[in-house]
């Protein structure tokens, strides 16, 4: 065996890892790119706010818009407060015993859960069992359970990660431990938990499998009118257009994918703008 | 004891006082011992001697603190306050505490020094004001921040934090003042500062302080108690003690023999 310096190891270690590297940001770059270069020639006016035409080969996505921006609002309006109050419960007021170590490992276990399977449990309860039907309700609340673990885990590591002297320090100048979380520890956590949260959101807007027999329809002439109704969405709009039309034309195809994909990535920049923003206002 | 006119009122008294935390020490082995009213309490004595454990008794902040056992009482005005069904909020109102490294919460120096008053019901901005200045007056701070109390508090040096600090205590308009090492971090002028104010302050207040060394000790100290693992061996008035202490163990210390 060759015996190689130790410059030499770095050296190549450091290639190693650009390497690798390279390889990250050039496929992501290749996906952006493809779906830009392929789609944008779809994007217009009508194709944002128009209804699909002619067998959906024709005419705008507005209703998959308009589904995924509810089914994304639908989805916060169920998993944020529960997601941000089971975070604080763990982080502030549980004590380590049985049964949080099992609320934490079900947790664990509920992020590993395949979607699809959320998808089944989401028809087994909330369509067929609590009858609100495939239905607005029922998708936001099954992407909602599926978006849990992401929101309550990074928002427990956020809360944690509050220094402790800071508890001490107001609960000695006569805070309640509740005055405590709310005036401290909630404001200092407040960024990472909103991190959480979008990338929760996020995952929630781009899913398929869970919202394919809870919500989605695939094709509706008008925009959904209460909770109780279908809707189309963009990620099931973007499987049906390309596996279950013959002949759709490409740049369709790729201008949902464009739209879906210019959504779930300004999500994410807000995510940032907001991390940005309060690490420059950070106090300590 | 009680007779003695040379011992002054006490405002706190300590009785038969032992605690354990859940790692299975006795910090505190049976303490008996009053903190006297309008006089500077020292509690001194080398590491792990129990003084930080005694002094978060005073104000219950050892209920954050994964306290296994407790016995014996804790008497403010005659009231025990180790009791459980105590309003601790109320307690921790009368009973400030500085501590050792300073932290400003992370807001400006003003809202770290409205924070206390607020929570307890003060609203009205011309008290707030009144006693903000008040109690930077008795912190030996207001000179060197009137005209900056809504920058961060972080951006103050250290010395400047721990008067903070002490100035946020004094918003409570507390009757006790805590203070465990204030100085510790501080340097000799920032000290000095500190110390003045405690002598100040002793006149209106009831103060206890563990300091960082046994010459602060000295300087400081009406009265004095030297704690050592656990026990209390002597109290007494701070000259005394530390011209002429009772116990072998004391003198040791004081000297510099251990420790
Ligand atoms: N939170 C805690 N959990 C477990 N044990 C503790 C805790 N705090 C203190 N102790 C133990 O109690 C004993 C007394 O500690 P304490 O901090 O009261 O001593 P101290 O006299 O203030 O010491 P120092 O001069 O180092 O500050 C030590 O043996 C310490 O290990
Ligand atoms: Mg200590």
């Amino acid at each position: 065996m060759i015996r190689l310096s130790r410059q030499a190891t770095q050296r190549i270690a450091f290639w190693l890892i650009s390497l690798i590297a390279g390889l990250v940001i050039a496929s992501i770059l290749l996906i952006v790119g493809l779906v830009i270069v392929q789609g944008s020639g779809a994007i217009g006016w009508e194709f944002a706010t128009g209804f699909p035409r002619e067998g959906m080969k024709e005419g705008g996505i507005l209703p998959a818009i308009v589904g995924t921006l509810l089914l994304t609002i639908g989805t916060a309006i169920f998993s944020v407060p529960i997601g941000v109050g089971a975070a604080v419960y763990l982080a502030e007021y549980s004590e380590d015993n049985a049964l949080t170590r099992t609320i934490r490992i079900a947790i664990i276990n509920l992020a590993g859960i395949p979607s699809v399977v959320y998808g089944l449990f989401g028809l087994g309860l909330f369509v067929l069992f609590l009858k609100f039907g495939t239905s607005i309700l029922a998708g936001s609340l099954t992407l909602g359970i599926m978006t849990l673990p992401v929101i309550i885990s990074t928002s427990e590591q956020a809360l944690r990660a509050v220094p402790h002297s800071f508890r001490v320090v107001s609960v000695s100048l006569g805070a309640t431990h509740w005055q405590t979380i709310r005036r401290i520890v909630l404001p200092q956590a407040l960024p990472g938990v909103l991190t959480g949260v979008i990338l929760g959101l996020e995952r929630a807007a781009g899913e398929t499998a869970p919202i394919l027999f809870t919500v989605a329809a695939f094709f509706l002439p008008r925009l959904p009118q209460s909770v109780f109704d279908q809707t189309m969405a963009l990620p099931y709009h973007l499987f049906v257009i390309s596996t279950q039309v013959p002949g759709m034309p490409i740049r369709i195809q790729y201008g949902t994918a464009l739209v879906l994909l210019a959504f779930v990535l300004s999500m994410n920049l807000i995510a940032t703008l907001i991390r940005r923003h309060y690490r420059e206002r950070r106090q300590w | 004891m009680m007779t003695d006119p040379t011992v002054p009122e006490y405002k706190i008294r300590i009785e038969n006082f032992s605690i354990r935390y859940s790692d299975g020490v006795e910090s505190l082995r049976g303490i008996s011992l009053d903190l006297y009213a309008c006089q500077i309490n020292v509690l001194f004595g080398p590491a792990g001697g129990g003084k930080s454990t005694l002094l978060r008794a005073l104000n219950r902040l050892n209920d954050l603190v994964d306290v296994e056992e407790q016995s014996g009482r804790v008497l403010l005005d005659g009231v025990d306050i180790s009791a459980a069904g105590v309003d601790v909020v109320a307690l921790r109102r009368r009973v400030g505490m500085v501590f050792a490294r300073p932290v400003p919460l992370p807001m400006t120096i003003r809202q770290n020094l409205f924070y206390g008053p607020q929570l307890a019901g003060m609203r009205a901005a011309s008290s707030l004001e009144r006693l903000l200045e008040q109690s930077l007056r008795q912190a030996a701070l207001w000179d060197e921040v009137k005209d900056r109390l809504d920058e961060p508090a972080v951006a103050l040096s250290g010395g400047q934090q721990q008067r903070l600090c002490l100035a946020r205590t004094l918003m409570l308009e507390p009757e006790v003042i805590l203070l465990d090492e204030p100085t510790s971090g501080l340097d000799p002028i920032s000290t000095a500062k500190v110390e003045s104010s405690l002598q100040e302050l002793k006149g209106r207040y009831t103060i206890a302080v563990i300091p960082h060394s046994v010459q602060q000790a000295a300087r400081v100290a009406d009265w004095a108690a030297f704690f050592l693992q656990g026990e209390l061996i002597e109290h007494g008035p701070g000259t005394a003690l530390f011209t002429n202490p009772q116990d072998e163990r004391t003198e040791d210390y004081v000297t510099g023999r251990f420790g």
